[in-house]
């Protein structure tokens, strides 16, 4: 005489797992969409600096209130006779992207002049607010952030900013 | 003919197949953010004036050669860190006394009634400026500015709390001058140590106005952008101006 029945052996219930892809697929959505690819991959070599309390250029990349100029050696040895001091210039989004294009200073002020007509309708700031950021290498003689910097006064485009690596927090 | 059932599609393995695309993104995803330091090219001038003579004390000069030798105030440096211990000492050596015979910017004084004679009075002028039949437009911007940078000063006293606002003198600037073969490592990091040196000048007084660091000021008013904290942040620079000259390099 038992009181209590014995239970049928059954084992413990399957945890249902036909939400799991459910799950995983919104993660993965989410990384597709945060995720920003690199806009363009630079056919120079550039080895930043290190610096202390520079300034996140986040908020200027989402209101797409900045261009990239990339400076330094081009990765094909045999193209750096043809620049001066063998630095060469890379700039971000050229209308008709030429692979392994690379360019020098005096063609800055037409790139900066074309990407900011293109964008103009979007943007709330003048060209003198569109801030022009340079990443330059190491070694990189500074005389040409000069004529960077000479190219930008002539079309008034008067931001710039000087990229380094930041390994500190904030 | 019997009907047969359509038999399900397993479906288990697409959870696998799901976390293998999310594992792909989580590895090639890269978090590191541009950093760089803003800065403005002045405007281009048609007139080339004759350039106005500055005092030695008002000029912080950094030079760097093409051999990336520093000197600091016409004194050779070899370690780049204490730069901004040097930056420091110049912003700091007048600051509460001004003491005539050292070699560092003098600080002038104002008072709230003289500060808001002076927005009455740029704001006169402008007026008259605008009922002058065919003045120069240069000339109606320069005075706007001008009744701008009154009125930011009044708003800045105000906030600061004090009877007095101790300014560094206008002309006072921190000037780096470099050669066209200076590495760019070098120049970057002359950079550096002039935002490390304003950072602390202003973190220090932000913390003893505010209660709160200059950084916290600076990334809440870049992701919200409030009044309140740009009316801080506009203390702070009047406090301790960044104001750098670059100077071209000649060939």
């Amino acid at each position: 005489m038992s009181k209590f029945k014995k239970q049928n052996k059954k084992g413990a219930p399957g945890v249902n797992t036909s939400s799991l892809p459910d799950i995983v697929f919104m993660l993965l959505f989410f990384f597709m969409v945060a995720t920003t690819t690199k806009e363009s991959d630079p056919t120079v070599k550039v080895t930043q600096p290190e610096g202390v309390k520079a300034m996140d250029m986040t908020p200027y990349k989402q209101r797409s209130e900045i261009d990239f100029v990339y400076l330094g050696e081009p990765r094909n040895p045999a193209r750096r006779s043809q620049f001066k001091f063998g630095y060469a210039l890379f700039l971000d989004n050229v209308a008709q992207p030429n692979p392994g294009e690379l360019y020098n200073t005096n063609t800055i002020s037409s790139w900066k002049m074309d990407k900011f007509t293109d964008k103009q309708g979007r943007l709330t700031v003048g060209i003198e607010d569109v801030i022009t950021c340079i990443k330059a290498d190491k070694g990189a003689p500074s005389g040409i952030i000069f004529d960077i910097r000479d190219e930008l006064q002539e079309i008034d485009a008067l931001t710039v900013a000087y990229a380094v690596k930041d390994n500190g927090n904030l | 003919m019997a009907k047969r059932e359509i038999p399900e599609i397993n479906a288990g393995s697409m959870a696998d197949i799901a976390f293998l695309l999310l594992i792909f993104f989580l590895v090639t995803t890269t978090m590191d953010r541009d950093k760089a330091y803003k800065r403005s090219i002045p405007k281009k001038i048609e007139v080339v004036n004759e350039p106005v003579d500055v005092e030695q004390r008002n000029i912080m000069a950094i030079r760097a050669n093409s051999k990336d030798e520093l000197m600091v105030r016409d004194e050779i440096m070899t370690n780049p860190d204490e730069i901004s211990e040097r930056i420091l000492e110049w912003f700091r050596y007048n600051e509460q006394s001004n003491d005539l015979s050292s070699n560092f910017p003098l600080y002038s004084q104002i008072t709230m009634d003289e500060i808001r004679a002076q927005v009455v009075n740029a704001e006169k002028e402008l007026e008259d400026a605008e009922n002058t039949p065919d003045i120069a437009e240069d000339f109606l911007t320069f005075k706007e500015a001008q009744l701008l940078e009154w009125e930011k000063k009044e708003r800045a006293l105000k906030l600061y709390g004090k009877s007095v606002l101790r300014e560094i003198h206008q002309k006072a600037h921190i000037r780096i001058e470099v050669q066209v073969e200076t590495g760019y490592e070098l120049f970057a990091k002359i950079q550096s140590e002039i935002e490390e040196a304003i950072f602390e000048l202003r973190d220090e007084k932000a913390k003893s106005i505010f209660n709160e660091g200059y950084g916290t000021i600076i990334t809440r008013l870049a992701a919200d952008g409030e009044k309140e904290d740009k009316e801080k942040f506009e203390l702070l620079k009047i406090l301790y101006p960044d104001r750098i000259i670059e100077v071209k390099p000649k060939n």
